[in-house]
């Protein structure tokens, strides 16, 4: 069922074809989902951020995508490309092929386009290999002195790390037609930072919910499913997790760990999240266990594996995925929260990071500097939280009933 | 109940090591080790200098044991059981009993730890425990008026907005109110930093008319403030509150008793307020315990916005500066003051519901 019956479904024209097609739980949440307006909303927010995730280095950068100078054609663009930018290319590029041609099942096409910058990053890493200072100010210089016969900008002509170091009156300049959100106190372009931010938010909400759901589900499991010492010892343990708010848990570690990169950040807002994903998934296995179709399963001696993952699993999960968007909005907001306390990555572009710098300027307060990354924040933790409200909705029993 | 009560609070014992054992560990990790901030690199202290506080701390803090070591030897002090002088604490003849607990002394200020939390817990205390009253009543109030409009343009568009309300990071808020409430170059309508004026030591106490006009008084003074603080703490919690009170009170509203009520003939006053309110009480009562770790976290945030010298400030400048023996202190209050909050949520629960005995 396709996004247009569950349009039709929402305009009510057609409420026999619902009732004839059967669907599985899940397909219904999720079209139920996508009827609401403010789901809606939300996933158009994600889309553009997504898009600015991959093509950032295309809509915000200092390097000219084409650049004639004596007489070649260059691409600085091309040739400053990280591996990460190419890897996120090559991987929505895999995924819209693969969505046009409609050659496998949806979950398999998801598998091979996360599959593949897995396989392609060791190749990637050898062979892209952009150079490693970068002197912004070179392009300008040769349009100064007429080096530059033609060339063809991005939108944005200005890079997040490009500190317009030759243009020192362009420091705190406020929105014009250049800057479209303003310079900061070194004048770096603040447009061009939020754009490139986008890509460690959405990163780190996905990868740290993707640990800690994974993580949750796994001790939750175990625990509810053995129960015993296993159960007791893990249950003391998210006690002691949850006897500190996570922030002061978040501030304690990245204070202590010196070289912050966006691997540690992940891992430890994963690792300190897990726990209520744990707790529910342990109380829903505890309740499963006593149903009836487990105990059969039980006694018709499949593997404890099977009963787990099989059986038991898909019952839980769909509760705990409504959460996990509720999850990734949280991340989201611990990293902007930690950055802003000056404990979040060094030398990236961060919307926390920025909002600091809004406050610390030293020249009063520099309201595009506070307003920008802010509502960039806002929006995308809005957007989760209206996607998993309107799940949640389309998940309640008690709800459904009454429509 | 007396019982369940004081089951817990011996169950915190437990927890309260496992804190201290985890903030330990991180400490003992970290690439400073345990003795970080004080022999590190960052210290300016002349050779002999630094051979004579090494010397120091090595006696004291026993700097070079082995972990587990040194992490006994700052339990035995901060616990209210351990090892102890003869002659202080209960029984005073032996080396072993009940003592007052030793915090220590912040390797950062050197000040005693104990000083240090007497000027900043009433900071956080009060900024929790008035912005608590204020979170429920506005919550309560908004949610019953949200409920009792159901479905209409108000409940849709206010539920939209309590949404986005919450979805609003707290920084963002707090740097916005500093930027433009409080400064010159726009409205200068509050204070922006600080719990008092810097004349607040000579105000009265109340608001009164003095020789020369209107004045403030210590109370007002201070109460203004706290403005901006308390609502940058609420607002999140209030939104997540009120909706949790709407969709709690709908789902009693959908209950026979309530049907029997309204055919009965009750006003929908007494309906609303004395027969469905009172039942869809209980949710609220639970979510604090989900809550008040935010708002706990959220102090260490609004402190350092706001420039408010309470704990949350003190431990975003003790984890800044490794101040190990600050951090431990630190971490331990704030697991103490959550359980303790979450057992008397616990007990209020069972205040509210009858049904609910904690007795086995």
């Amino acid at each position: 069922m396709s996004i247009e019956a569950a349009q039709v479904m929402a305009d009510g024209t057609s409420p026999q074809a619902a009732a004839i097609a059967p669907r599985s739980i899940g397909r219904q949440a999720v079209i139920d989902t996508l009827a609401r307006p403010g789901a809606r909303l939300g996933l158009a927010w994600l889309g553009v951020l997504a898009f600015c995730t991959i093509f950032g280095p295309l809509i915000a950068n200092t390097h000219p995508i084409l650049m004639k100078s004596g007489g070649a054609w260059s691409s600085p663009m091309l040739r400053n490309l990280t591996p990460a930018d190419v890897l996120l290319m090559l991987a929505s590029a895999m995924a819209i092929v693969l969505s046009i041609g409609r050659w496998f099942s949806f979950g398999l096409g998801l598998l091979i386009t996360i599959a593949t910058p897995i396989v392609l990053a060791p190749p990637a890493l050898f062979f892209v290999r952009p150079p490693a200072n970068v002197d912004y100010t070179l392009y300008r210089t040769m349009l100064a002195e007429g080096k530059i016969e033609s060339a063809v900008y991005t939108i944005v002509p200005y890079s997040p790390s490009d500190r317009l170091r030759d243009r020192t009156d362009a420091r705190l300049s406020p929105p014009n037609r250049a800057h479209w959100f303003g310079t900061d106190n070194d004048g770096a372009d603040v447009f061009s930072n939020i754009l490139h931010a986008s890509r460690v938010a959405l990163s780190i909400g996905f990868v740290a919910t993707g640990i800690s759901v994974t993580l949750g589900i796994l001790i939750g499991g175990i625990m509810g499913y053995f129960g015993g010492v296993f159960d007791l010892l893990s249950m003391r343990t998210i006690e002691i997790v949850e006897a500190l708010p996570r922030l002061v848990l978040l501030i304690t570690i990245s204070a202590l760990a010196q070289h912050r990169n966006i691997y540690l950040m992940m891992a430890i807002i994963g690792l300190t999240g897990y726990t209520s994903y744990a707790r529910f998934v342990r109380a829903e296995f505890l309740t499963l266990r006593q149903r009836d179709f487990v105990q059969a399963a039980i006694a018709a001696g499949y593997p404890q594996y099977r009963i787990i993952f099989r059986q038991m699993l898909p019952n839980a999960l769909t509760p705990v995925l409504v959460s996990t968007t509720f999850g990734v909005a949280s991340a989201i907001l611990y990293e902007a929260t930690l950055s802003f306390l000056g404990l979040g990555l060094v030398d990236e572009p961060s919307w926390g990071a920025l909002l600091e710098q809004a406050r610390a300027a030293g020249a009063g307060f520099i309201w595009w500097i506070a307003l920008f990354p802010g509502i960039a924040i806002f929006l995308t933790v809005f957007s989760y939280n209206l996607i998993g409200e309107a799940a949640r909705d389309a998940l309640d029993p008690k709800l459904r009933k009454r429509e | 109940m007396f019982y369940y009560i004081i089951r817990r609070i011996l169950l915190m014992i437990p927890t309260l090591l496992g804190v201290s054992i985890v903030t330990f560990a991180i400490v003992a990790l970290s690439p400073g080790g345990l003795g970080g901030s004080l022999l590190g690199p960052n210290s300016q202290l002349r050779p002999e200098e630094r051979k004579a506080v090494l010397a120091y701390y090595t006696e004291r803090y026993g700097i070079g044991q082995p972990v587990h070591k040194q992490y006994l030897r700052w339990l035995g002090r901060v616990s209210p059981i351990g090892p102890k002088n003869a002659g202080e604490g209960w029984p005073g003849s032996l080396g072993f009993g009940f003592k007052v607990p030793d915090l220590g002394e912040s390797w950062q200020v050197h000040r005693p730890i104990s000083d240090l939390l007497k000027e900043s817990l009433p900071i956080t205390l009060l900024l929790e425990f008035t912005s608590l009253p204020l979170i429920y009543f506005i919550a309560i109030v908004t949610g019953i008026q949200a409920a009792r409009s159901r479905g209409k343009l108000t409940d849709v568009g206010l539920g939209t907005f309590l949404i986005a309300l919450y979805s609003m990071p707290e920084i963002w808020i707090g740097v916005l109110m500093i930027g433009f409430l409080t400064n010159r170059q726009y409205l200068h309508w509050f204070p922006s930093n600080g719990l008092h004026d810097i004349t607040s030591d000579s105000m009265t106490f109340m608001p009164s008319f003095g020789s020369d006009g209107f004045e403030r008084g210590w109370l007002l003074d201070t109460a203004w403030h706290l403005v901006l603080p308390l609502i940058c703490l609420s607002y999140g919690s209030f939104a997540y509150l009120s909706r949790l009170t709407r969709g709690a009170l709908l789902e009693t509203l959908g209950l026979d008793f309530v049907r029997t009520a309204r055919a009965k003939g009750l006003g929908e006053k007494t309906v609303v307020y004395r027969h469905a309110f009172r039942n869809s009480l209980l949710p609220l009562i639970t979510v604090t315990a989900s809550f008040l770790p935010a708002i706990l976290a959220g102090a260490v945030i609004i402190e350092s916005i706001f420039g408010l010298s309470g704990m949350g400030q003190l431990f975003a400048s003790a984890a800044l500066n490794t101040d190990r023996e600050l951090l431990l202190a630190l971490t331990l209050i704030f697991a103490f003051l959550l359980m303790i909050s979450f057992l008397l949520a616990d007990i209020a629960y069972a205040i509210a519901d009858p049904r609910v005995s904690y007795v086995d």
